[in-house]
C-alpha cells in the first residue's frame, strides 16, 4: 500500500496552508490567534476548514493532505503553543 | 581523491527538540552515536562535507518538486523553532559536481536560494567537527511520489563518487534518513525494526548493492522511503563493509548512525 502518494491538484490550497503552517512561522502565528480568519484566506473549502479546525488527520488526508505535511503542521503548532513540551532533558 | 568518510544518520527533529514524548536514554545513545561520526570527521579533516538529504516539503512545496539536485549558493540557512543554522557551500565544488552530473545524464535540478530542511541540520547540529568545513547540499525527493528509483539513487552515487575520485578536495559524505518510520499515518507507532535489521546486516557484510533491487513500493511498504538517500551513499561506497555506530528503535523511529570504512 501506499502511505505516500501525490496529492490531488484540488487540495492544492489545503496542502499550501498546511506547509506554511509547518514552514511560516509568521503565518503559523497568526492561524493560532485567528484560525478561521487564516483558512478562509488561505482558500480552505468550509470542509477543510473543520477537518483543520479540529486537527483530523484522517478527514484531513481523505481531503487530499499530504500525511507528512499534517504531521508536520500539528508537530510545529504544538511547539509554538506549548514550550514546555520541548527540551525536556 | 576517493571520499575519506562516509556516514550515515537518523534526523528524527525529537533528537534535537527533545520532546517528553521520548525515552531519554535512547536519545542520549543515538547522540553519542553522533558524536562518533563527528570525531571521524574530524579525524579525517574534509574541505567539504557532501550532504545527501530528503527535503521534507520545506525547500521544495509542490510548485516544484525536483528527483535531485544540488544546492550552488554561497551559504544556506534553516530554521526549526529556536534552532537557527546557517552553513557555508563549498560552491567551487557544488558546481563542480553540478556540471559533471548534468554531463553524463542526471539531469540535476539547482538551486542558490531555498530554505534548508532540518534533514540536513540534524545531522549536521550534533556532527559538524570545528572548524566547520563547508557543506554541498545534495537533494534528493523522498516524500513526494513518484520519486527516484532506488537503482537510479545508487547509479548517482556511483557517478558522485568517480567525480569525487578526480577532484583535489578531501570529500566527506554524509547521508541523512531512515530508518523505517511512518509520520502522519496509521503506521507511526508501529515501525518495520525487522526490515531495517535484516538490511543493516546485509550492510554490515557490504552488500549495499543488493538494495537496488528494492522497489518504491518496497520502501514505502518498510516506512524506508528515505533510505533513498543512504542509496545515493551506498552507490558511492559500493562494496564496503558498514559499521553499526547505532541502532535504537523508539516507539516511532528506527534511529541509525552507521559509517563505511572508505
Amino acid at each position: 500500500m501506499n502511505h505516500y502518494a501525490l496529492p490531488p491538484a484540488g487540495a492544492y490550497p489545503l496542502n499550501k496552508c498546511l506547509f506554511r503552517l509547518k514552514s511560516d512561522d509568521g503565518f503559523r502565528a497568526r492561524f493560532v490567534k485567528e484560525p478561521e480568519r487564516v483558512m478562509a484566506e488561505a482558500g480552505l473549502s468550509p470542509e477543510e476548514r473543520a477537518a483543520l479546525a479540529a486537527q483530523d488527520r484522517d478527514r484531513l488526508v481523505a481531503l487530499g493532505a499530504h500525511p507528512y505535511l499534517v504531521f508536520m503542521a500539528q508537530f510545529r503548532l504544538r511547539m509554538e503553543t506549548d514550550e514546555s513540551a520541548f527540551e525536556y532533558f | 581523491m576517493p571520499l575519506v568518510a562516509a556516514a550515515a544518520c537518523a534526523h528524527t527533529p525529537q533528537l534535537l527538540v527533545r520532546p517528553p514524548t521520548e525515552d531519554r536514554d535512547l536519545v542520549l545513545r543515538v547522540h553519542a552515536a553522533f558524536a562518533r561520526v563527528k570525531a571521524l570527521l574530524a579525524a579525517t579533516r574534509p574541505d567539504a562535507i557532501a550532504v545527501v538529504a530528503g527535503d521534507h516539503i520545506e525547500g521544495f512545496f509542490l510548485n516544484a518538486v525536483p528527483a535531485l539536485g544540488v544546492f550552488v549558493g554561497a551559504e544556506c540557512a534553516g530554521k526549526f523553532g529556536r534552532y537557527d543554522y546557517r552553513f557555508r557551500v563549498h560552491e567551487p565544488l557544488a558546481r563542480a559536481i553540478l556540471e559533471d552530473g548534468i554531463e553524463r545524464g542526471f539531469d540535476l535540478l539547482y538551486s542558490q536560494e531555498i530554505p534548508l530542511d532540518y534533514a540536513f541540520f540534524v545531522p549536521l547540529h550534533f556532527t559538524l567537527p570545528e572548524p566547520a568545513p563547508p557543506i554541498v547540499p545534495l537533494f534528493v525527493n523522498v516524500y513526494l511520489p513518484p520519486q527516484p528509483t532506488p537503482r537510479r539513487c545508487y547509479q548517482w552515487g556511483e557517478a558522485l563518487a568517480r567525480f569525487l575520485a578526480g577532484r583535489p578536495e578531501r570529500v566527506a559524505l554524509l547521508a541523512s534518513g531512515g530508518m523505517s518510520h511512518f509520520p502522519g499515518t496509521d503506521r507511526y507507532a508501529s515501525p518495520d525494526f525487522e526490515f531495517d535489521r535484516q538490511l543493516l546486516e546485509r550492510l554490515k557484510q557490504g552488500r549495499g548493492r543488493e538494495l537496488t533491487r528494492l522497489t518504491g513500493a518496497d520502501l514505502d511498504t518498510a516506512g524506508n522511503i528515505e533510505l533513498r538517500t543512504w542509496l545515493v551513499l551506498l552507490g558511492a561506497v559500493g562494496d564496503a563493509r558498514a559499521d553499526l555506530f547505532c541502532y535504537e528503535p523508539s516507539w516511532h523511529h528506527g534511529n541509525a548512525v552507521v559509517a563505511w570504512s572508505v
